[in-house]
């Protein structure tokens, strides 16, 4: 992992320098960068040709609502592993997603419920969540494994949930909710173009900024970077607080979707934007999560999710497909990681 | 993976060389200090709150209800001694306990309930063992894609979810002293997580494997190069952690008369901060199992005496998560100023 930003950029230059013993291509087989995709065809087709449903406009609607929520927290997941490494133990991970998704629409939801208009409720919600994005951010700098710390700032936040509603769920309506869950702005639901402004700026933030490639660098080779003047500390602390507030605004979307502050649901996202994140790996050529591979995959879970209701599967199979899904998707990344070395 | 990463932990190996360093490495951190002092205020704090807390008999629940954690917490020393982590620890509780309660509703003696019950979360252990050291994915991924499957394979497995219970009169009794029975005195889930513990703290500390394992844990590559079996040790520190893992679901199997799926997966949390409380107690940072029982003890003692004191359910997973917080960030404090 530590090497792959030597790669050259292969195809810039196909005809330029052929005549030399050309050098062995880092980087993964050319073929296998298609597995990622061919899974995602297949899916598609299969599902197609199972439910007359699923290929419709309408559907596809669903599938990108219900992957934006998935996908925003993504993103932010995304910016932590790039920036934390991947080290087992003392990479960059975040725990807390799942629980600052649901503390961000319970705040704003309690809020909106007692009365607060949404131009406070909605900035206190992502206030909230960046709270606890701070204290990632300061846990890790002082030197706590981020798992560590994410694990117990998340368990704090649901327990905070918990205590904010008393297990009951706070319904909301009309208003901002109303206009994210049933708005649209040029005939696109309003979610799926919150969905693409923050793909758009995030994207371009991590693709196409010297900040994006310093975060990189401060991941994959620390001491490298802190060599070459990156302040690696800031950029890790930073990663946190960008993962908490789009995990606090994915919160807000989850909120509208389901019309109610539902304590408890943010846990159960959780594993699903960690596969989503760390899937992204196998959209990307050079193996490293991307931004771009995170929308990739948030929209294949989405739709597996979603296909296998339209087919009629029960839910607990949902648990053992994705499961072998991650299994399928790092084990692949894992033997191309190996090719990348050797 | 990162070469990087894997410095020494605390700077006990470079001070070797220097003159005086036997002193420098004998004194003790501030830091090792934390989970005990922890552990008094727990005590003193609910002692003086509630005067029930500082009974025996309250002292033999807390004990009885810390049995299964701190087996949950063991296999989960060794997992991180080896240098991974094992999220399927509840997959592995909840197949001990699924195969035990199944066998015994089928009618089986005891001991093969037992043996059933070990040898399914053997499969989990298996597994991992596999996805880790022979297809090389990373600990924390391929335990995390264990626990999804072994959670669908528990639903599938009880139709949907659905609970096995053992009624008292089909129930052997030699299988129901596992979890109700007394052994010199003490609860039988106790002995045995006591007696759990001793072995793996026996086998980590005193043999030639676990030296092994701790080589593999803080250097894979050296421990390689050095003609250590890394490989083949990590993959049998995730069996042994299943196994472990595994008894704890026997014991929770005969504990509540049945199996209920997901209950094991109440552990994994828990484990994990106990791990990681008890490796502030090593200079190092090492796991211990002797640091993992502590932390489980302060897990245990904190939910016991806000029962004690009836504090909501809610208020209780807010302080239980406010104290893993600080006792880590306390000890990454106090690491810092000493280095």
């Amino acid at each position: 992992m530590t090497l792959v930003t030597e790669t050259p950029a292969p195809s810039s230059g196909p005809s330029a320098a052929p005549a030399q013993a050309r050098p062995r291509r880092r980087g993964a087989p050319p073929w296998l960068v298609w597995v990622g995709y061919a899974a995602l065809a297949a899916q598609l087709v299969a599902f197609s040709l199972l439910s007359p449903v699923f290929p419709t406009a309408s559907n596809a609607v669903t599938v990108l609502t219900q992957g934006a929520v998935l996908a925003i927290a993504g993103f932010g997941m995304a910016v932590v592993l790039i920036t934390g490494g991947d080290d087992v133990l003392r990479g960059g991970i975040d725990l807390s997603t799942g629980a600052v998704v649901g503390l961000s629409g319970v705040v704003a939801a309690v809020l909106t419920a007692a009365g607060t208009s949404a131009v406070v409720a909605l900035p206190v919600a992502l206030l909230v969540a960046l709270v606890v994005g701070a204290v990632n951010a300061a846990a890790v700098v002082l030197g706590v494994r981020p798992l560590l710390a994410t694990l117990a700032s998340g368990a704090v936040a649901s327990s905070v949930t918990l205590v904010l509603t008393q297990n009951v769920k706070v319904p909301v309506s009309g208003g901002v909710f109303g206009w994210l869950r049933d708005g649209s702005v040029v005939g696109l639901p309003a979610s799926v173009v919150v969905l693409a402004v923050v793909f758009a700026v995030t994207a371009t933030a991590v693709g196409a900024t010297r900040w994006g490639v310093r975060a990189y660098a401060a991941g994959q080779n620390p001491v490298a970077a802190a060599v070459a003047g990156v302040p690696v500390q800031r950029y890790v602390a930073t990663s946190y607080l960008v993962s908490a507030l789009l995990a606090g605004l994915a919160g807000l979307l989850l909120t509208a979707r389901l019309s109610a502050g539902v304590p408890g649901v943010g846990d159960q996202l959780l594993l699903d934007v960690i596969l989503t994140a760390s899937m992204s790996v196998v959209f990307s050529r050079r193996l490293v999560v991307t931004i771009p591979g995170t929308l990739v995959s948030a929209l294949f879970v989405a739709a597996l999710t979603n296909g296998f209701t339209l087919v009629n599967v029960g839910s607990q199979w949902v648990g053992a497909v994705k499961g072998v899904l991650i299994l399928l998707v790092v084990a692949v990344a894992a033997v191309r990681e190996r090719s990348v070395q050797r | 993976m990162t070469a990087t990463t894997e410095r020494p932990a605390g700077g006990a190996a470079p001070a070797g060389a220097r003159p005086g360093a036997e002193r420098h490495r004998k004194r003790l951190r501030p830091a090792q200090l934390l989970a005990p002092l922890s552990l008094a205020a727990i005590v003193v704090t609910f002692g003086v709150l509630s005067e029930n807390f500082l009974t025996g008999s309250n002292l033999q629940v807390v004990l009885a209800s810390s049995a299964l954690l701190a087996l949950a917490a063991v296999a989960m020393t060794v997992v991180v001694r080896a240098g991974g982590i094992d999220l399927s620890v509840g997959v592995a509780v909840d197949l001990g306990a699924y195969g035990a309660a199944a066998l015994v509703a089928a009618g089986y003696v005891p001991w093969v309930a037992v043996v059933g019950g070990l040898l399914c979360a053997l499969v989990v252990g298996a597994v991992n063992a596999v996805l880790v050291t022979v297809v090389g994915i990373r600990p924390f991924l391929a335990t995390l894609a264990v626990w999804l499957i072994g959670s669908s394979a528990q639903q599938l497995l009880t139709g949907g979810g659905a609970p096995i219970y053992l009624s008292r009169g089909e129930t052997p009794d030699g299988f129901r002293v596992l979890g109700g029975g007394q052994v010199l005195g003490l609860d039988v889930p106790v002995a045995a997580a006591l007696v759990g513990a001793l072995v793996v703290a026996a086998v980590l500390g005193g043999t030639v494997w676990g030296r092994v394992l701790t080589a593999a844990g803080d250097q894979p590559s050296a421990t390689r190069i050095a003609g250590g079996a890394a490989g083949s040790t990590v993959a049998s520190a995730y069996l042994l952690a299943a196994l472990v893992a595994g008894l704890a679901g026997v014991l929770l199997a005969s504990k509540s008369s049945g199996f209920v799926p997901f209950s094991g997966q109440l552990y994994v949390l828990d484990a994990i901060g106990a791990v990681f409380i008890g490796a502030t107690l090593s200079r190092t940072g090492r796991t211990s199992v002797v640091g993992s029982l502590v932390g489980v003890l302060i897990f245990t003692l904190l939910s016991n005496g806000m029962n004690l004191v009836a504090l909501s359910a809610f208020w209780q997973d807010l302080a239980r998560g406010l104290v893993l917080l600080a006792v880590l960030v306390a000890a990454a404090v106090l690491a810092r100023r000493a280095r």
